[in-house]
């Protein structure tokens, strides 16, 4: 019963329904924190702020199936690059995102063009130095940081003097950011380059034979994935207004990755989504107060061994239970 | 004129002289074999002449340019494009997409089209869309194409290889023992194939084990023995070759193609 | 002359310091022959040792030796804990060996969480083990706890050694980093090496973490340090040798306590992850074939 014409139309209604869906879904919840109260808020916001992070990760993690364990040296470079140059030296906000992102866009060049020769295990230590020694800086460089005490007095993002005070108008503005994020992610994945880096992680030797410029392509994931975690650190920044090293320390590389795994490794919305749910988890979790950071490590290991594409694993299911109901109606 | 010419090419591991002064000429348009036993020095010659290791001496020369040592990627965008024995498919994506990632060398664009997609890039993903298909269709999986890679029988992922080094638009196909592992129906599919390939006027070379494939569709064979060429010829002049059925068929005779 | 001084003794340091990074080191080596896998939450297993040993001496008030004899095992069984509920399930599912990493990685702050909340967040330390000292030689003072650490480095060393000729499992545990497949067709439980190779990366970090104790403090968060330190021994000696690592952790030790007296202890942690970097780039996955050949099916 099913003739070529209708397979093709059902299979672009999915598709639409596939990249408008999320959409529709985000504003709904960009509308449910808006209407409520400042705690919601406040919790959206770091969901928007950690799904930028996600989403660059997945570029060079999911994508192109490499491992980064120190991409939080990058958001460290954005919010202390923003926080430097706003609250120490008075520069506007976007302006200092822009300058931020560009240096760690820089530095992840530099420093990638080298590291990403590395495979398996040395790759996976590699990066984690890097975002130890971040780390490790950003609490001795005292002068340039403040150190252990953090830097406060970060004002919030705006333009041209109009700044965004209350905490409502900042989330439309980080939901706008985090919408772009998996905008641009969306269109590079559906193109030559997308495609290039899928046959990297599928097989080193085969994207070779076909042309693809190896090296070339994943330092390019990893820059992009750096570029990311800058904004997202200079966001952070701007919405809290504080920063320290704890911040960007390890526990945001396990709490990344829970959002990765837990979302959908390797799939367009599934950083995002792992990013919200991940960020309401300690409302569900409140009762277990001091163990909240001990049931995140329970949570990811349990991904990771009993559901380790995440729930973008059940989509195959759902589709095929909507499938089969299809069926059964034509029937 | 030959497209592709090996000239030489000597390939020594500490004391084993894998390949031994060897040297050929494939002409374009052609089907080259290059055959052999095992342990006869074949994949070594093919990695070689595909990139992945660099001869101790000799040179392997492809359209006029000496392509010896280059890297990998290099040679592929010259058109030089190889599968592998052990298939190397693109596992978790679709049988389309995998073709789709084929077009790479003959396509362009990069981040700033993909964010903007004007008007070519558009037509161009539009056009690779097709042409995957058609290419599917054209080694016989074009009802398979919406599957993961994965799923596919063997002897189809076989076949997906080629239509995705076919997407490539390669002057010269390297096949790296193409029949092993195939049952004898597939083996017909693909000696089709490589057929159909060649009409297209792409060069074939392949390196294989199975005698009946190559004494099909090869118009010229090599034949390759501990290292050495021993013999060069049509099928007809290798099958009556006398050094050929000694050291290949061990004195055997041979089964006809 | 003071400065000759000052560096011949932070140098002495840095071997003490640089053993108990080469038993880090030979923790990780165990682990990885056996099965391949790098263990990220090696360094756990130094704090552990430190930290139940102190628990047990001051809050059973047990002798300091009894103290320590006791941790070590409980140590390995932690070791075993983490194989049998995190390792062993991903290994069987066959994840790659990223999501391995990343879940030992986990674990690590899990258990870093866990040791806040029962032993708590202030560094710790206890007497070393002989009373007296340190012994002088000219100038220069040799705490006798580094006597110690030589002593049971070596120890540990010969009984490894020992351990790995002379005993079935050891012999077997050999056989699995030789060539696991074919250690599985010689009827070699090649799943249970995995929870052995544990257990003793484990009680060798415990036993790690117990002799520096005295030196230094321990605390929740000494893991990491001392895993990354670990790590870079391991790679200095060749990723597979116990000798290697006892011996490129004396020279890291050696070179840190070096840096520290030329550039301040501020930075220590950022040289040695230097270190790291530079010995990674330099040797690209060349020097230790083991890593280029490894592949999980």
């Amino acid at each position: 019963m099913t003739s070529p014409a209708i397979t093709s139309t059902r299979a672009s209604w999915r598709d639409h329904a596939g990249s408008w869906l999320p959409v529709l879904a985000t504003l709904a919840l960009l509308g449910v924190g808006l209407s409520s109260s400042g705690y919601i808020v406040t919790v959206l916001g770091f969901a928007a702020i950690y799904g930028v992070f996600s989403t660059g990760l997945n570029f060079f993690m999911g994508y192109t199936g490499q491992a980064s364990f120190g991409q939080n040296a990058f958001a460290a470079l954005g919010g202390y690059g923003s926080a430097i140059l706003t609250a120490g030296h008075g520069m506007e906000p976007v302006l200092a995102l822009l300058i931020a992102t560009t240096v760690s866009v820089a530095i992840a060049f530099a420093v990638g063009y080298p590291t990403l020769r590395l495979r398996g295990h040395y790759l996976a230590m590699a990066t984690f130095a890097l975002g130890l020694i971040t780390y490790e800086i950003t609490i001795e460089w005292t002068s340039l940081t403040q150190g252990y005490m953090g830097y406060s007095g970060i004002p919030p993002i705006g333009l041209f003097g109009y700044e965004l005070v209350t905490e409502k108008q900042m989330l439309v503005v980080l939901v706008a950011f985090a919408l772009l994020g998996v905008w641009i992610s969306n269109r590079l994945r559906r193109s030559r380059f997308g495609r290039a880096l899928a046959a990297i992680a599928g097989s080193e030797p085969a994207a070779a034979a076909l042309g693809v410029n190896v090296a070339g392509y994943k330092l390019v994931a990893f820059v992009i994935a750096a570029a990311y975690g800058s904004v997202a650190g200079s966001l952070f920044a701007h919405f809290v207004g504080f920063i320290s090293p704890e911040v960007f320390g390890t526990s945001m590389v396990v709490l990344s990755f829970t959002m990765l795994y837990l979302g959908g490794i390797g799939t367009t919305w599934g950083p995002l989504v792992g990013a919200v749910i991940v960020s309401l988890l300690p409302e569900a979790l409140r009762g277990l107060k001091e163990l909240q950071d001990v049931a995140y490590c329970v949570i990811l290991v349990a991904i990771l061994i009993f559901a380790p594409r995440g729930l973008a694993g059940f989509a195959p299911a759902i589709k095929q239970f909507f499938n089969r109901g299809a069926a059964a109606k034509a029937e | 004129m030959a497209l592709l010419s090996v000239q030489n090419v000597t390939m020594r591991f500490g004391g084993l002289l894998a390949n031994d002064n060897i040297s050929f000429d494939v002409p374009e348009g052609s089907i080259f074999a290059v055959i052999g036993p095992n342990g006869a020095g074949k994949t070594t010659l093919f990695n070689s002449i595909a990139g992945s290791l660099k001869p101790t001496s000799g040179k392997v020369v492809f359209d006029g340019q000496p392509i010896t040592g280059l890297p990998q990627a290099a040679i592929a965008s010259r058109g030089l494009i190889r599968t592998y024995q052990l298939v190397q498919l693109f596992k978790d994506l679709t049988v389309a997409e995998n073709v789709e990632i084929g077009f790479h060398r003959v396509t362009r664009g990069g981040v700033g089209s993909a964010l903007l997609r004007p008007r070519w890039f558009r037509e161009q993903e539009e056009s690779i869309a097709r042409k995957a298909r058609e290419l599917l269709a054209f080694v016989g999986l074009g009802d398979q194409a919406d599957m993961i890679a994965d799923k596919l029988p063997y002897g189809r992922q076989r076949l997906l290889e080629v239509a995705r080094a076919l997407a490539a638009e390669p002057r010269l196909i390297l096949l790296d023992e193409p029949a092993a592992g195939l049952n004898t129906q597939e083996t017909a599919a693909l000696a089709d194939v490589i057929h159909r390939v060649n009409e297209r006027g792409v060069t074939v070379l392949l390196i294989e084990h199975d005698m009946g494939l190559v004494m099909k569709v090869a118009q010229r064979i090599a034949v390759l023995d501990f290292g050495k060429k021993i013999a060069e010829g049509t099928p007809d002049e290798i099958r009556s070759h006398p050094d050929v059925l000694t050291a290949y068929l061990g004195g055997v005779e041979m089964a006809d193609g | 002359m003071a400065d000759i001084t000052q560096l011949l003794q932070s140098l002495i340091t840095g071997v003490g310091v640089g053993l108990i990074y080469g038993l880090v080191g030979i923790g990780f080596c165990v682990i990885y022959n056996a099965s391949g896998i790098v263990n990220f939450a090696q360094g756990v297993f130094v704090m552990l040792g430190g930290m139940i040993c102190h628990a047990l001496l001051t809050r059973l008030g047990l002798p300091l030796v009894l103290a320590a004899v006791l941790a070590v095992p409980i140590v390995a069984g932690i070791g075993m804990l983490i194989e049998t509920l995190v390792v062993r399930p991903m290994w069987n599912r066959g994840a790659t060996m990223f999501a391995i990493i990343l879940a030992t990685l986990a674990t690590q702050i899990m258990i870093e969480r866990i040791t806040i909340l029962t032993l708590g967040d202030q560094p710790r330390s206890f007497p070393e083990f002989t009373p007296g000292g340190p012994l002088k030689l000219g100038d220069i003072a040799v705490g006798y706890q580094l006597f110690w650490i030589l002593g049971c480095g070596a120890l540990m060393v010969g009984l490894l050694w020992l351990f790995f000729t002379r005993t079935r499992t050891g012999r077997a545990l050999r056989a699995c980093s030789q060539n696991r497949e074919a250690a599985a067709l010689l009827g070699i439980p090649v799943g249970r090496m995995l929870l052995v190779s544990f257990a003793l990366s484990a009680a060798l970090g415990a036993v790690a973490g117990i002799l520096v104790t005295p030196t230094q403090v321990t605390a929740f968060n000494i893991g990491t340090p001392f895993g990354v330190n670990g790590f870079i021994a391991a790679i200095i000696g060749g990723f597979g040798s116990a000798a290697g690592a006892l011996a490129g952790g004396v020279l890291l030790g050696v070179l840190q306590a070096a840096a520290i007296v030329l550039f301040g202890a501020g930075f220590k942690n950022v040289a040695a992850l230097s270190t790291l970097l530079v010995v990674l780039l330099l040797f690209p996955s060349g020097i230790f074939a083991g890593f280029k050949g490894f592949k999980r099916a």
